[in-house]
């Protein structure tokens, strides 16, 4: 008899997931410990200063206020926009995992995309107003997608593993964004795109970002919860050969993944390009493998048929809080990367154990089920 | 016994308030450097590290580093460094600017919240940042043409490798080195060549003018690129004049056996130690630099002095 208070993980997969993600906010909060920060308060401008305080001796000095290192508005949001990029990119690249394959191009694609649509709102300038930042969120978005579209199309037409196609056009995207930049940043976008996702929704925090990524993460779940054409790219994950038999157009459904794939990469790079304000061909360079990880630990299985968006965001924001508490706690930044493999590779064996426990579940639950039939038949029958 | 008890509470709630008073004050400097696999970003650390002890020591303040470079070059990492460095309210902040223009809002957005930033090795102009701690790159070209006509003789055929023909500080260098070379009428400039900033591209690229050009008899090299392999240079020691900017450790050999007459060396250890210096003063005593640009002087370093220079490594890199 099950508890109504026990978690069930096979209904909400992602639970697991959250129970990570606050445990770890309680440890960060815990171990963190306190900081000390310069108090700002509104001027009469209009713009925050500096908050001043009286001494002992009557002298004015700069005030400062104590906040916990982990848990306050600054570093809440400072997680989320930093998780942002990586979590869109992540929601894309799930989608192509579910259909069993593999998108090793997302941080070229998003390099690519980014110095296109810088390139586009350069001709504008700062001055360039809402036609010039429109046009280049429509740049940015059309080369992402172009690049997803020609990904499928390879790995469709050819029928070539994925592996091998994104392997290269990751090399190739990346080389035309260095050819057109000759390897220099470029800057210059119309100040009022910049201003639109920097602006501080609440105070001076900027939540645009954040914003941006729970829309694509609700619109995701959507196609892949609640369209027929998601489940059908679970049906191809699950089984190619027997969905293709089934009737479903396997070469359009993976090519249509790979076009999302791409086009969040785009989302991303639109908000990267409004945010940090330029672009180089270097950018998003080793994103796929965060990228990918964040899927990964989201509960993506790389054999295809599982995975989800809520999953995808989850995964990418436990990556940055790890990223973000080693440097809360003091470990030395060139740990980092060993940390984050080590979850991965955790995630991926809790994955297995999961699937083996419900594996064994089930087969129980067969057993139990055969030997009643058994038992209720009036003739012997012999179970094997 | 009550009274021995209270007079003993008394002096420890004295000594403890006493303490309080006395206790020095802590300064936290963030330090974002372009990447940990660069050994000159590794001598800045050696040298902020080694400031903030020694300004600790004299100003009985408790000054500490906190170094925030990512592994790779990343400039949205570095701002996201930063980000955080004033989430934690970091004292100040030393950065050198993978992208400059994807660290002008990050470095302004620090400044608005009361921290003081200093850019050292690669600037962020257009920012708000208190100072710039680097290399005078047209000076540096200067001293390039000046230390490579001594060796020359004044005279003969000089081609130039100046890496990235887009790469403004590059270009710099390329004309303080022409500007020099008006000065000489036996020089000759052959050239500029240009090529990928990669170690192999560059080797390459020497390879094949020396192929095409045998009358070059001198090289000026605004950065030292091709130095970084063994065997970048094919023709005998001596031979062809050479002198470079930057004297990392891969690059000093090719000075003792003679291919490289002189390596123009950037103080890449005070990069850490006047960035500190800057960051403390504005901190603690709200005092600005005399100028927003703080040159950095280039070290000679030839066959005479790189067994002393190498011992600086010693010093600067970690121990393995």
């Amino acid at each position: 008899m099950s508890s109504p208070l026990r978690l069930n993980f096979s209904k909400f997969p992602e639970g697991g997931l959250i129970v990570v993600i606050v445990v770890l906010g309680i440890l960060l909060s815990i171990f963190g410990g306190e900081v000390q920060r310069p108090k700002m308060v509104m001027g009469p401008d209009g713009h925050l200063t500096r908050a001043v305080e009286k001494d002992a001796s009557g002298q004015e000095t700069p005030a400062f206020v104590k906040v916990n290192n982990f848990f306050n508005a600054e570093t809440l949001t400072q997680i989320a926009k930093d998780t942002s990029f990586f979590a869109i990119m992540a929601v894309g690249v799930t989608i192509v995992i579910i259909t069993a394959g593999i998108d090793l191009s997302v941080g070229s694609v998003y390099a690519l995309a980014a110095v296109g649509g810088a390139m586009f709102m350069n001709q504008f300038g700062s001055d360039g107003g809402p036609g010039g930042a429109v046009g280049g969120v429509v740049v940015t978005l059309l080369v992402a997608l172009i690049c997803g579209a020609l990904n499928g199309i390879m790995i469709v037409g050819f029928n070539v593993h994925p592996f091998i196609i994104t392997l290269g056009t990751m090399a190739i995207y990346r080389g035309i964004a260095f050819v057109l930049t000759n390897g220099q940043s470029i800057g210059g976008f119309p100040q009022e795109f910049r201003d639109f996702v920097r602006q501080g929704v609440i105070g001076d925090l900027s939540l645009v970002p954040l914003i941006v990524m729970i829309l694509v993460c609700v619109v995701g779940g959507i196609f892949l919860a609640r369209m027929a054409i998601g489940r059908k790219v679970y049906a191809i994950g699950g089984n190619e050969t027997a969905s293709r038999y089934s009737g479903i157009r396997v070469a359009r459904v993976k090519l249509l993944a790979y076009i999302i794939s791409g086009v969040t990469a785009g989302v991303a790079a639109v908000l990267a390009l409004g945010y940090y304000g330029a672009a180089s061909s270097g950018d998003g360079q080793g994103y796929e493998l965060t990228v990918i990880a964040g899927a990964v630990v989201g509960g993506a299985s790389l054999f295809g048929g599982k995975g989800s968006a809520l999953g995808a965001v989850l995964g990418a924001i436990i990556l940055q809080m790890i990223a973000t508490g080693i440097v809360i706690i003091g470990i030395p930044q060139s740990y980092s990367q060993i940390v984050t493999g080590v979850v991965v590779i955790t995630a991926v064996l809790l994955d297995q154990f999961n699937r083996w426990i419900s594996d064994r579940r089930l087969l129980a639950q067969t057993a139990h089920i055969k030997k009643e039939v058994v038992q209720a038949s009036d003739t012997p029958v012999s179970v094997k | 016994m009550i009274k021995k008890v209270t007079l003993t509470v008394t002096s420890l709630i004295g000594l403890l308030a006493a303490t309080s008073f006395a206790a020095e004050k802590t300064y936290v400097f963030g330090v974002v450097a372009k990447s940990n696999n660069n050994p000159v970003f590794q001598a800045a650390k050696t040298g902020a590290e080694d400031e903030a002890k020694k300004l600790s020591q004299e100003h009985g303040a408790n000054i500490k580093i906190d170094w925030r470079t990512p592994n790779e070059e990343d400039p949205q990492k570095q701002v996201q460094a930063i980000e955080q460095l004033v989430n934690e309210g970091a004292s100040g902040i030393a950065v050198s600017c993978s992208d400059a223009n994807k660290l002008t809002d990050a470095i302004n957005s620090a400044v608005n919240k009361g921290v003081p930033v200093v850019c050292f090795d690669s600037d962020a102009p257009k920012s708000k940042r208190l100072a710039d701690f680097g290399t005078d790159d047209i000076d540096c070209g200067h001293k390039v043409m000046e230390q490579l006509a001594k060796e020359m003789g004044s005279k003969g055929v000089v081609a130039i490798l100046a890496g990235n023909q887009n790469a403004p500080n590059l270009q710099k260098r390329v004309q303080g080195v022409k500007e020099v070379a008006k000065n000489y009428p036996d020089i000759k400039i052959l050239d500029t060549f240009y090529h990928k900033e990669t170690p192999q591209d560059a080797a390459a690229e020497v390879e094949t003018v020396m192929q095409a050009h045998p009358e070059v008899t001198g090289w000026a090299m605004v950065g030292g690129w091709p130095l970084f392999t063994d065997n970048a240079l094919k023709f005998a020691p001596g031979s062809v004049k050479v002198v470079a900017v930057d004297a990392l450790p891969a690059e000093l050999g090719y000075l003792r056996d003679g291919h490289v007459q002189v390596l123009l060396a950037q103080q890449v250890y005070e990069w850490g130690t006047t960035s500190v210096d800057l960051l403390y003063a504005k901190a603690a005593e709200n005092k600005n630099p005399p100028s927003s640009f703080v040159k950095a002087d280039l070290l000679p370093v030839t066959k005479e002095n790189v067994d002393e220079f190498a011992k600086n490594w010693d010093k600067w890199l970690p121990k393995k």
